[in-house]
């Protein structure tokens, strides 16, 4: 006699924003399209029903703004889920992010908080081009101030929303299109989870082994976790026993896991879909690197956006995009044998 | 034994004939609630849920990506 509910990425998130809506009446929704429409990658689809217009708020088109407004209803008490509907319209609104929400708790000298989620949705692979599929994680990861997740499938969408909403300090929650379980996005088979149904919190900064392996360790991020695993799961059938790891969270970063990973393995590959220069890739590297270089028994590998504005057409974007086969690809080299 | 069934007039199949079973919401066998939304179908790249029509045990006969028409059963609840 089992429930085995299963949700979807977007109605995971919702169920975590409505859970913390009920008891906590400084949390609330605002952005681009949150109200009747639900959210254009229906991360917000009925809170507007439940919990009128006060408190679901829809905005005009001007970023700067309701951005700029929701750091200043945190640090008067509020706790604020912002939306940005594309990651990629960061642009027009940085100033209000990384100025603002990321410094003043600095710039007061700890006596302001800025508890604000700033929930963006992130990745490619459905022709949207060049302004509408970036993934840019360490953009903000980059940025000291900010924390940054980026859940892989339903169980964390929601466990990492509760974390975040109830974190005092801004949150990124970049979540990715193609993990929502949008009936016209394909999604692969283990975004969506059986997702339990009282409220529950992950904390940030543990990253989670998916799949456990002796032969080579993959690090990976929201999308690229299930690229990994079915690249993990091609490398068996070769006899090649991978280790996945989900991240996560990028600030925090788990880096003892990845080392932990890397210490039985000695072998590292790293999957994200931002780009590939100064990116999340390079960060796990060098932070094993740094640590030890005697620990690897091969050079690492990075599978990831190449540095080109995303194109449109579809044979190119996959081109571009990192999948299960790169990754399959750049394991084999770390293992010194043909690529097949 | 209840259908889940996909109502009449969910929409107008002279404009658009099919749809698929987009997401389920249970696993196969998992105990429902009457009225829960159980299912969601596309159709035109809109989503409409689909709800229990009873308690019970779920017995899902069309699986996610399964072409549905208005009136298709997709599934069945074991009242007991």
């Amino acid at each position: 006699m089992s429930r085995n509910r299963v949700l979807t990425g977007s109605r995971a998130m919702v169920e975590a924003i409505a859970q913390e809506m009920r008891v906590d009446p400084t949390v609330f929704v605002m952005g681009e399209d949150v109200g009747p429409y639900g959210g254009i990658f229906s991360s917000t689809t009925g809170l507007l029903d439940e919990f009128g217009e006060e408190r679901v708020r829809d905005t005009p088109i001007s970023e700067t703004a309701f951005i700029g407004a929701g750091v200043g209803a945190a640090m008067a008490g509020m706790r604020p889920i912002v939306e940005l509907m594309f990651v990629d319209f960061f642009g027009v609104c940085m100033d209000a992010i990384y100025n603002l929400a990321a410094k003043n708790t600095y710039f007061s000298g700890g006596n302001s908080k800025v508890p604000m989620v700033l929930m963006t949705a992130t990745g490619g692979g459905y022709s949207d081009a060049g302004q509408h599929s970036q993934t840019l994680h360490a953009t903000f990861a980059h940025l000291p101030g900010m924390k940054v997740v980026a859940p892989s499938n339903a169980y964390d969408a929601k466990g990492l929303m509760t974390s975040a909403i109830r974190d005092d300090a801004p949150v990124l929650y970049m979540f990715h299109k193609g993990l929502q379980g949008l009936a016209w996005m394909a999604a692969p088979e283990g975004a969506s989870t059986e997702v339990p149904e009282d409220p529950y919190a992950i904390p940030f900064g543990e990253a989670r082994v998916v799949r456990e392996g002796g032969d080579v360790t993959i690090v990976a991020i929201s999308m690229t976790v299930h690229h990994a695993l079915a690249a993990a799961e091609a490398l068996a059938k070769d006899g090649v026993d991978a280790e996945v790891i989900d991240l996560r969270s990028l600030v925090p970063l788990d880096r003892e896991a990845v080392l932990a990973s890397v210490r039985k393995t000695g072998r590292l590959v790293v999957a994200d879909e931002d780009y590939r220069s100064f990116g999340l890739t390079a960060e796990i590297i060098a932070s094993v690197a740094e640590t030890d270089p005697g620990l690897l028994k091969s050079a690492p590998r990075r599978v990831a956006c190449p540095d080109i504005p995303i194109p449109y057409s579809r044979p190119m974007e996959r081109f571009a995009l990192p999948d299960a086969e790169k990754i399959r690809a750049a394991v084999q080299q770390t293992l010194n044998r043909a690529v097949a | 034994m209840a259908d889940v069934r996909i109502p009449e007039g969910l929409w107008d199949a002279d404009i658009t004939p099919e749809g698929v079973v987009a997401n389920w919401l249970y696993r196969d066998g998992s105990e429902v609630d009457a009225g829960e939304t159980v299912a969601e179908i596309m159709v035109e790249k809109a989503t409409m849920e689909i709800t229990a029509p009873a308690a019970g045990r779920l017995a899902i006969t069309v699986a996610k990506d399964g072409v549905v028409r208005p009136g298709t059963v997709i599934g069945r609840i074991d009242e007991q």
